[in-house]
């Protein structure tokens, strides 16, 4: 063997070498991890949609005996906590937001054949409408992590409008 | 007559005023439709799902400003569904479509990388919310005729955005 050869060989072993972590890494990449525990408590709740996270706080819709009811489940004690006031047999929830203190929740819903928004502020266990001017009809809500503000998808005369509406 | 009129305008006007609303507004796409808003945890980013020339597509704006954010990765994986931001917005999670399938999929705005969340399969992401700080992330799926959410611990995967976190290229100046 050549010394031009050697040092060539050498050189691709040492790039080899330098490569190998990289592939090894883009291979293990660490995957998400479903938290098991709370998944099947979740999964025992019935069938449940349009998820917001924030904090230690998980909102959601779950059906239950054919009505969907707003959730929220405190994720440190795996529990879900009372709503008193905010549910009502002849609502129906489309989308829900919840602040990252799990205080304030804000929802779109279904009621006596009109769409509304409301804020429920849990230690208050009060619900109060949020007027949409001009009006229109609201789908799908965001709240900012300190439940001052609040995100709504809106359609007005056919078309969807986002408005962001400061929280008192 | 008058003075009811002017009581009830002011009435309304005072309402109006006390929930401080605006619109997040048109962004040179005159009246496209604007869809699922989302909110950095601090609220000085939005985002949401604008309809241009028939797709679908994440916006990122500054708030209050408007003025819209770069996006390193998602220009050719539309139709785009369900943003989600972390505190700062340093974090970007979005479904998009591939081809046949619809993918979870998480844009780290400081260091430009990608990340892939795999989904057990024959499940099919709905919607999706990613905890402020990045650490979680709730996906809503259907499939084997049910619709639930399943939460993921993000700990090993990203890193935290917590109030007090990196800066975000791009994003506005902190606040005073």
């Amino acid at each position: 063997m050549t010394l031009g050869a050697g040092r060539l060989i050498r050189a691709a072993a040492v790039a080899v070498a330098g490569t190998l972590p990289l592939l090894l890494t883009g291979c293990l990449a660490p995957l998400p991890q479903p938290l098991v525990g709370l998944n099947q408590r979740l999964e025992a709740a019935g069938p449940a949609r349009g998820p917001s996270l924030s904090g230690d706080w998980l909102a959601l819709i779950v059906s239950r005996d054919g009505r969907d009811r707003v959730q929220l489940v405190d994720l440190q004690r795996q529990q879900p906590v009372p709503l008193p006031g905010l549910e009502r047999p002849d609502a129906q929830p489309l989308s829900v937001a919840v602040d990252g203190r799990g205080e304030r929740l804000a929802l779109v819903r279904q009621l006596e054949g009109r769409t509304e928004l409301v804020l429920y502020r849990r230690n208050l266990m009060a619900l109060q409408p949020v007027p949409l001017q001009p009006p229109g009809v609201p789908r799908r809500v965001a709240l900012r992590g300190d439940g001052r503000e609040l995100a709504v998808e809106v359609s007005r005369q056919g078309q969807w409008q986002v408005d962001l509406i400061a929280v008192p | 007559m008058l003075v009811f009129g002017l009581l009830a305008l002011l009435l309304s006007g005072c309402g109006s005023w006390s929930w401080g609303r605006r619109s997040a507004g048109p962004v040179g796409w005159g009246g496209a439709d604007r869809q699922d808003p989302a909110l950095s945890g601090n609220g000085r980013v939005l985002a949401s799902v604008v309809r241009r020339d028939g797709r679908d597509s994440v916006l990122l704006q500054e708030q209050p400003s408007g003025t819209v954010l770069p996006l390193r990765h998602f220009g050719r994986l539309q139709p785009h569904r369900s943003p989600s931001l972390s505190w700062n917005g340093r974090y970007l999670a979005l479904l998009v479509q591939q081809g046949p399938e619809r993918r979870v999929l998480i844009e780290d705005r400081t260091t430009g990388r990608l990340h892939r969340l795999p989904l057990p399969g024959g499940l099919v992401p709905e919607s999706l919310s990613l905890a402020a700080d990045g650490r979680r992330i709730a996906i809503a799926t259907e499939g084997d005729g049910r619709s639930r959410v399943q939460l993921y611990d993000l700990t090993a995967l990203l890193e935290p955005d917590l109030p007090a976190g990196l800066p975000v290229r791009g994003a506005p100046a902190a606040a005073p």
